[in-house]
């Protein structure tokens, strides 16, 4: 390969993210005038081919490689930037443009004649572009720009039907929501600089690095203390992060709105890949946990795999149920990586991109036709949920063969990918609650339970939407029936399908050890292995999914149906428990009457207290002008008057008359001789 | 003359021809205004391209550049010794982004003004005075000639408000102009003190200098503002923590902290918009500007020991004023109050004293000084139209202006911290160099980094909260009809003014070196005048 292509891996990963990028530039640049998606399609094709042959091949099970460049000087602080290549970097890249490019094709039939079609394209290569390069950052400072560019794609895709009013609350919660998350992330961002002093992921976590225990013989001097609080501090930062951005208990709310999005979003950003994103984070730096961390990280993984599941079972909308199935999933994950198998972690999340992916594009295929039925009927129903539907096996059998495929890996059944990796999340924890002991065994007995839930779950909508009857059979005929879905959406639903199957990633179906993907990034664990329970936990899944299905197959196809339409706990799971009304009035209500308080304090007091100042100085300015009319100008007024008064009286002597002043004159000479006798 | 003292007075020559043309040719005042303007962001790119970021200026003459020194005025008093006040301007990089920055936002304020028509002739005059004042802010080191220029601000600025504002102008003008001459008139008390305690080593001289006062060895022993040995006390509180208190004061007024905030949304809702995108965009950073110029430069010593209560005041203007923004139902007042949140962490960063949290706090005010003259510049935009910017009477006009409704969503995510945006930069590093103060000891605690985080937050949820209730949704106008009309979309003109303003705030986000390759030697030089005081 090296001779047909003369680019480094490094910058064909960097076309890898560039491409995408470019496309959006285009598109944005044309704007409405260019609709095909054509750009955005080979952009993401042309990534694909990099990724799969060449970056992918030249990087797996091979050294690292490494790029760094100064992006700016802050200080003394040199930010680099630059690209990471090493087993786990390169297999999340390919995931994701594997993923991409079915989405891109369905998404060419499925949004085909949508008025604002070219916004679509263009928020479409955004996002690949932003999650393609968050794969391969190497600086944590890098990987939170494009984590937020991600979840910025992930804003404009939800709110893309922006004159829906569900539309854009989703949108503006999940943007609000990730950023509880992002502030976890940049706190940690900050922990770490202020500790280490360095943000680069190779010092840090790489096999020199300083979190990294074995880093000692590699001659490193500096190894962070383990128990240091500050190391928990930022462990919980990343993972607060992470949690909003993959959905974990009790920030997964934003994702079962985020369906609002266009199906094919949410089968690529909201399923396959962004979602993950929390997952790759914490794998990626995962030497900076320590137990404390992990436990904690197991713990809300279990929670959020279970309440995940429950909450799936008490839904309707097509779409909320794949929605919470990906958050339990997610849980999984998380689980995998607090007890320290991130490899299984990372397996899952590799299985479950395709599957979930798969799922959605073929619950998009049904939503597609139900709503083409209700626009041709003039019909008033919700074309995403399940009661409406029913029997549409005999309508869209290789939608129906699709969806089951992807079922099955779902609910873990053997010969399948699921199979593979939930084997190994659920195996890893029972091997690590055993080794532990006491009520750390809880956790494996959740995950099993809630595989089996899975298998329900995932049964219950399969039952509902293909077997039984339709319920709008009779409005059919010849003019207008359900049909398959174009080939356009076919044809990436059959790839994804067959990509569900065991042997795309161990040609030993049984053995997940033998999987190509867990011996790459293999991870050695504290704990010992249990050979029996690599025998027995698989098979009590298995049963368990498959009495679950005679279950489901019971209640919902021969009409058994034990609970009433208003069981109160099937309604309490149908609204998550009430979580987003818990929210809105704890948090949402209370900022809000917080704001319009403060906003009260500050005209009335801050401001008021403006007001005081100027009446006072009014205040005091007016007594100065009383004491100025009344006292001071008093003064000069009464010696003006006192003058004016004398004069008045003396004024009468000056009268002209002859007598008068003779008369005066008499008395002054009376008077002057008066003196000069008493004298 | 030097290209800074041509800086400054290019203005002046600008409103000397406005005044000078009669009014039967009023329509080329604006031309004139812009020609000028525009000449001016010339020489102020030129100074930028030739400005060296190794030379860090601060408290060192010799290494600032564009100096211009000149004596002004010299009066013998007799027995006080020598008046002794200098024409000394010069640059460093401090003061060189904002020089850039406030040419630019001037350009965008002129682009603003093209559709004035109550009395053009003043309106542009006063324009350009208010140019010359701030450019000569930036560039004096005399703090006379600072103190002149800061006064000679006010003026315009009074009238702009009070003759050109909104209903409530006159309420508006005066309590702006009393706030701010309150601030200053303090201000020169303490201009005063430094004067009699500092002298010119060269002349024996006392002097204005600001250059002078920042050397401890300049002060005469045992006066007032003294640095070593000071036994001067005002009501029990040393003469050198008045002093700086007041400056601060001064220089506070104008960020604004909360509390002294409140004649903010008042004059921004008032002002018409060009003057709510200079006030937004340059005057604010005065503020700013000042208190690391005057305040921590010339009293280092206070800046460490009063730290921790400038940082908690930046805390309470981000909270508070993110807090406020959200329950604001005028569109203007919002962006106001956003302005308070945003300079807070201005403040947090400065008083965080690590090289990380001033640089993030510098290039925040850069970063804050196009994207509020933007905000306020796409608050006009409607007003212009319907002259109602109440947010709840606007709904879905994403439908009706997609290419307005486009720079709205890009503005106010850039304002939001979004990467890629210029705001990111500067947002991240104040709270990484917060963050990092209790490891440089500089005594700012590590909750005040978390609680100025949580303004990060806030704001996104007051911007988004507007974008949905405004812009998405089914379009519903209070205007009817006739808005639907009127609401045109952004014209060849705004689009003009705004499409650059954009880029630069995307390209400042992407090449953050183009601020902090000329700003990092100065910050540097900044923490170590204050280093050996903490």
């Amino acid at each position: 390969m090296n001779e047909l292509l003369p680019i480094s891996p490094i910058n064909a990963s960097v076309l890898i993210a560039l491409l995408p990028f470019l496309a959006f530039l285009i598109q944005a640049v044309l704007g409405k005038t260019q609709t095909s998606g054509n750009i955005s399609l080979v952009a993401i094709i042309l990534s694909t081919t990099l990724s799969l042959f060449w970056v992918f091949p030249a990087v797996w099970n091979h050294d690292q490689q490494t790029l760094k460049l100064v992006w700016f000087v802050i200080g003394e602080y040199d930010l680099n930037v630059g690209v990471l290549l090493n087993n786990l970097t390169v297999l999340m890249q390919l995931i994701v443009c594997i993923i991409a490019l079915p989405v891109h094709i369905y998404s060419k039939a499925y949004m085909k004649a949508d008025p604002g079609l070219h916004r679509y394209w263009m928020f479409l290569s955004l996002f690949c572009f932003a999650m393609l390069s968050l794969t391969i950052s190497i600086n944590l400072f890098q990987s939170y720009i494009f984590w937020e560019l991600v979840g910025f794609a992930s804003y404009l895709l939800i709110g893309y039907w922006f004159t829906k009013d569900s539309a854009v609350q989703a949108n503006k919660k999940a943007f609000l929501v990730n950023r509880i998350g992002d502030i976890g992330f940049l706190i940690g961002i900050a922990l770490i600089y202020s500790h280490v002093g360095t943000l680069d992921l190779t010092m840090l976590f790489g096999p020199s690095g300083v979190f990294n225990p074995s880093s000692l013989e590699h001659g490193q001097s500096l190894v962070i203390d383990t128990d240091a609080s500050w190391r928990t501090w930022a462990g919980i930062c990343f993972f607060l992060g992470a949690m909003a951005k993959s959905a974990q208990f009790p920030l997964h709310i934003w994702l079962p709105d985020a369906m609002e999005g266009p199906t094919s979003v949410s089968s690529l950003i909201h399923a396959a890949t962004m979602v993950a994103a929390g997952v790759f984070l914490l794998c990626t730096i995962f030497p900076l946990f320590n137990a404390t961390v992990l436990l904690l990280i197991a713990i809300i993984g279990t929670l959020t795999a279970i309440s995940g599941a429950i909450f799936a079972l008490g839904q309707q909308d097509i779409k909320k149920i794949l929605a919470f199935s990906t958050i339990s999933q997610l849980g999984f994950m998380m689980v995998g990586v607090g007890i320290g198998a991130w490899d299984s972690a990372m397996f899952h999340l590799g299985t479950h991109a395709f599957f979930k992916c798969l799922l959605f594009l073929c619950a998009g295929a049904v939503i597609h036709e139900m709503a083409h039925l209700k626009k041709h009927r003039n019909l008033e129903f919700d074309p995403q949920n399940l009661r409406n539907m029913g029997g549409l096996r005999k309508y869209m059998p290789k939608t129906f063969l699709c969806m089951s495929i992807a079922s099955l890996a779902l609910a873990g059944f053997p010969l399948t990918a699921g199979y593979l990796s939930k084997d190994s999340i659920v195996v890893g924890a029972f091997e690590w609650g055993a080794y532990h002991g006491g009520w750390h065994m809880i956790i494996p007995i959740t995950l099993i339970i809630v595989s089996i839930l899975t298998a329900f779950y995932i049964g219950r909508l399969i039952w509902k939407a293909f077997f039984g009857n339709f319920r709008f059979a009779d409005l059919l005929n010849t003019d207008h029936t359900m049909r398959e879905a174009p080939v356009l959406m076919l044809a990436p639903m059959i790839f994804l399908a067959l990509c569900c199957f065991a042997p795309a990633f161990s040609l030993q179906p049984l053995d997940y050890h033998a999987s190509w993907l867990m011996q790459g990034l293999h991870v050695q664990t504290a704990y010992p292995a249990i050979p029996s329970a690599h025998l027995y936990i698989p098979v009590i899944l298995s049963i368990g999914a498959i009495v679950s299905w005679f279950i489901g197959w019971k209640w919902y196809t021969q009409r058994e149906y034990p609970f009433s339409t208003g069981n109160k706990l099937v309604q309490l799971a149908n609204n998550q428990f009430y979580l987003n009304e818990f929210n809105e009035v704890i948090f949402v209500n209370s900022i809000k009457r917080l704001s319009g308080f403060l906003y009260f304090v500050d005209r009335k007091v801050v401001d008021g207290l403006t007001y005081l100042f100027t009446n006072l100085i009014q205040s005091i300015a007016r007594a100065v002008n009383w004491l100025d009319k009344n006292v001071i100008d008093g003064l000069v007024n009464m010696v003006a008057n006192s003058t004016y008064y004398l004069g008045h009286l003396v004024r009468h002597v000056q009268n002209g008359q002859l007598q008068g002043y003779l008369g005066f004159a008499l008395t002054v000479l009376i008077l002057g001789f008066l003196y000069l006798i008493i004298k | 003359m030097g290209l800074l003292s041509i800086l400054i007075f290019l203005p002046l020559i600008a409103l000397a021809l406005i005044l000078a043309l009669p009014n039967t040719a009023k329509s080329s005042y604006k031309y004139i205004a812009l020609g000028f303007t525009v000449l001016q962001l010339g020489i102020a790119l030129y100074i930028y391209q030739n400005f060296q970021g190794a030379q860090a200026g601060v408290n060192i003459l010799s290494d600032f550049q564009f100096l211009e020194q000149a004596s002004w005025i010299r009066l013998d008093l007799g027995a006080i010794g020598k008046l002794e006040i200098d024409y000394l301007i010069g640059l460093d990089g401090i003061s060189l982004p904002l020089i850039v920055l406030s040419a630019l936002v001037m350009l965008m304020g002129v682009g603003a003004s093209w559709n004035i028509d109550k009395s053009p002739k003043g309106y542009f005059a006063l324009l350009m005075l208010l140019n010359t004042a701030v450019m000569g802010i930036f560039c004096a080191l005399d703090f006379f000639l600072f103190y002149v220029f800061y006064e000679v601000m006010l003026f315009p600025l009074y009238f702009l408000i009070g003759i050109w504002g909104g209903v409530r102008r006159e309420y508006a003008a005066i309590k702006f102009f009393l706030y701010t001459l309150l601030g200053s008139v303090f201000m020169l008390l303490v201009i005063v003190g430094l004067y009699f305690s500092v002298t010119n080593p060269e002349t024996g001289a006392h002097t204005f200098n600001m250059l002078h006062m920042m050397n401890p060895s300049n002060y005469v022993d045992g006066s007032f503002f003294s640095f070593i040995a000071n036994y001067h006390e005002v009501l029990g509180i040393p003469a050198r923590l008045i002093g700086f208190i007041i400056l601060f004061f001064a220089f506070a007024i104008k960020v604004p902290i909360v509390p002294l905030h409140t004649w903010l949304p008042d004059a921004h809702v008032e002002a018409p918009t060009p003057v709510s995108i200079i006030l937004a965009g340059i005057l604010l950073k005065i503020g700013g500007y000042g208190i690391i110029r005057v305040c921590y430069s010339i009293f280092p010593d206070m800046a460490a020991l009063t730290n921790w209560w400038l940082a908690l005041i930046g805390i309470i203007s981000i909270l508070y004023g993110a807090l406020n923004a959200l329950a604001q139902k005028d569109l203007k007042r919002m962006i106001a109050y956003s302005s308070v949140s945003h300079m807070g962490f201005v403040l947090l960063g400065i008083a965080s004293l690590t090289a990380e949290g001033i640089s993030g706090a510098m290039f925040q005010m850069i970063s804050h000084g196009f994207l509020s003259a933007a905000l306020f510049f796409l608050v006009g935009v409607i007003y212009d139209r319907v002259h109602d910017r109440y947010i709840y009477n606007f709904r879905g006009l994403a439908g009706i202006m997609p290419k307005y409704t486009a720079c709205v969503a890009i503005v106010f995510f850039a304002s939001l911290g979004l990467p890629g945006f210029s705001a990111f930069i500067g947002e991240a590093f104040v709270i990484i160099g917060t963050f990092n103060a209790q490891s440089m000891t500089t005594g700012i605690p590590r909750w005040m980094a978390i609680a100025g985080s949580a303004g990060i937050f806030l704001s996104a949820a007051y911007f988004l909260w507007t974008l949905q209730r405004m812009f998405f949704g089914q379009t519903r106008l209070q205007g009817g009809t006739a808005w639907a009309s009127a609401l045109t979309d952004l014209n060849r003109r705004e689009l003009l003014i705004l499409v650059p303003t954009i880029s630069l705030a995307l390209i400042l986000g992407i090449v953050p070196s183009l601020v902090f390759g000329k700003l990092n030697a100065s910050i540097l030089k900044l923490i170590d005048i204050i280093n050996p005081y903490i």
